[in-house]
């Protein structure tokens, strides 16, 4: 039956193959109109035009970013290379993608005008991404750090582990990853940490109103010549910050190695606190003295019993 | 110099003790299968001064460990510190516009143990404090010394010469600006530097320190021929190039007040 039918489908087709212009219409059954339209000379032309744009756009853009991606790693930092290569590829796309519709023949204008109202609205749906890329650049021109840097971002501290375009992706001490947006580091206060060769160790110390402080003074500086990776120079630093309520301050600044503060600071605590407890020099801490008033004879009444255990009239031994 | 030279494997004879100042670097040989381990430790000088030294077993942590393919011996060389040398100056003194100064500066050297060409222990032969030798911004981290900066004609500085802890720095200063500059401290690259001794003393090349305007720029200032009896005991380690020729590097930032 099926055998049939085709043979009579064969046979009807024959003599209108014979009547047509060309194999194309037998093969493609479309309307003739919309036909010589579409496949035109002008039409191919067209095509291999925006071909042709395409692939030189291509070729040409992947020429000048390899080059820019060679120069920019040669001679700049990684963030502000990285930057560039990118802008400079996303310029690419869009100059491709601009010539391509030109050779294709749309009417650019009113496209661009599309682009702007739609630009204006992916702006604003978009706002925090620009500005966060946006501010990537302001960080880039300030220098305030680098990858490798440790730094302390409003209370996070970390290892800057990488810089991209958005943010800034730290790894902290106890390895963990953190990501700070670029918006958020241009409006905090970020301190760089391993910027400069050596850092101070700030101590504060607080000691009895009992101490002579002229002998804790000596014995700090003692215990920091006395530690060796404690700097030379610059010399240590003391100062009596004042008479505190438990005690009288004192400050004692030790500058180190930058990588080697943490391991001086432990060793200095260390040291200050056994060579203290050697000499007899006593940590104050907030204290209250109480003093208990003598019960006075007199009649049981309902409050005297409170009044007589005393109440609170200083702090440490006033 | 009667320390710092080639050694026998102490195999037969329990720890070697090498004196040098006040300070004892220990040396012990231990057998692993087949394999000699060279042990290496050096004494504080509190230790030192005890009637009879405890030593630790070899297994412990304080003895730096080396397996050797045969019993090959060790060499003990001076070296100077892994990172530059600021010498303090005792007595700082100014340099007037335009004159030259030439004299003795003095630094402390380590201890290493060099076993087939390559160095397996090294030990400071001082306390090694630490200094920061220009801006707090961009300065460099040396190792801190205090010394005098002597005239070739005093006597002081052939006891000096002497001491197997200290090498020294024939040097030249100038002041090629048209202000005095006061001279403080002095850093040494000692990377950059060898050690010449012979059988008393140990020297580097000659260095030359020019101040001008724009700062201080070092650079070596020649070497007469070697002495008789004299020895290199150490080449730069951070370039392969000999004597003569010139390798600029800074070496003041601070000494002066340009």
């Amino acid at each position: 039956m099926q055998a049939t039918t085709a043979t009579t489908a064969i046979a009807e087709a024959a003599p209108k193959a014979a009547e047509a212009p060309s194999r194309l219409r037998e093969i493609i059954p479309l309307n003739n109109a919309v036909f010589e339209r579409l496949f035109t000379v002008d039409t191919a032309i067209t095509a291999a035009r925006v071909v042709l744009t395409a692939v030189l756009g291509l070729v040409f853009a992947g020429l000048v970013i390899t080059v820019l991606r060679k120069v920019v790693t040669k001679r700049m930092e990684a963030r502000s290379g990285g930057l560039i290569v990118k802008i400079a590829q996303y310029l690419a796309f869009a100059f491709i993608a601009i010539s391509v519709l030109d050779a294709a023949g749309v009417n650019l204008s009113a496209l661009l005008g599309a682009a702007g109202i739609a630009g204006i609205a992916i702006g604003f749906a978009a706002q925090t991404s620009v500005s966060n890329f946006i501010s990537g650049f302001f960080i880039v021109s300030e220098k305030t750090f680098s990858q490798g840097d440790v730094i302390d971002v409003d209370g996070t501290s970390g290892l800057v582990h990488s810089i991209d375009a958005m943010s800034v992706k730290l790894r902290t001490f106890d390895n963990r990853l953190i990501r700070i947006p670029n918006e958020t580091l241009i409006k905090s206060n970020v301190k760089t940490i391993t910027r400069f060769p050596i850092r101070r160790l700030n101590m504060d110390i607080l000691v009895t109103y009992d101490t002579d402080v002229e002998r804790a003074r000596d014995l700090l500086y003692e215990i920091a010549a006395a530690e060796p990776n404690a700097l030379r120079n610059p010399a240590p630093a003391f100062m009596v910050t004042g008479f505190k309520d438990s005690g009288v301050g004192l400050f004692f600044g030790v500058w180190f190695a930058t990588d080697e503060w943490f391991d001086g600071n432990n060793a200095m605590y260390i040291a200050v606190k056994k060579r203290f407890d050697e000499e007899g020099v006593r940590f104050a801490f907030p204290t209250m003295t109480v003093y208990q008033e003598k019960a006075a004879a007199a009649p049981k009444k309902p409050y005297a019993g409170r009044a007589a255990a005393g109440r609170p009239r200083g702090k440490n031994g006033s | 110099m009667e320390t710092w030279k080639r050694w026998d494997l102490p195999t037969n004879e329990g720890t070697r003790i090498h004196r040098i100042g006040d300070r004892r670097v220990c040396v012990a040989a231990d057998m692993v299968g087949d394999q000699y381990v060279l042990a290496a430790m050096a004494l504080p000088p509190e230790a030192s001064k005890g009637a009879r030294l405890s030593l630790p077993s070899l297994s412990d942590k304080a003895w730096t460990r080396f397996y050797m393919d045969k019993a090959e011996g060790y060499e003990l060389a001076p070296a100077y510190p892994p990172i530059p040398t600021c010498v303090r100056l005792k007595q700082p003194f100014s340099m007037a516009p335009g004159s030259t100064v030439e004299g003795w500066v003095f630094s402390r050297v380590e201890a290493c143990v060099v076993v087939g060409g390559a160095r397996v222990a090294a030990f400071p032969l001082a306390t090694p404090y630490k200094t920061l030798y220009g801006s707090p911004e961009a300065g460099v981290i040396c190792r801190y010394d205090e010394e005098e900066f002597l005239a070739a004609a005093e006597p002081v500085a052939s006891s000096l010469h002497a001491d197997q802890r200290f090498v020294a720095h024939p040097v030249r200063l100038r002041n090629a600006s048209s202000e005095p500059v006061e001279v403080s401290d002095l850093c040494i690259y000692g990377e950059q530097l060898s050690i010449v001794g012979d059988e008393t003393s140990m020297r580097s090349e000659r260095l030359l320190f020019v101040f001008s305007s724009s700062g201080v720029r070092m650079s070596l200032d020649g070497q007469a021929p070697l002495p008789p009896g004299s020895r290199v005991l150490a080449k730069p380690t951070v370039s392969g190039e000999e004597r003569f020729i010139v390798r600029s590097f800074e070496l003041f930032k601070n000494i002066t007040r340009i």
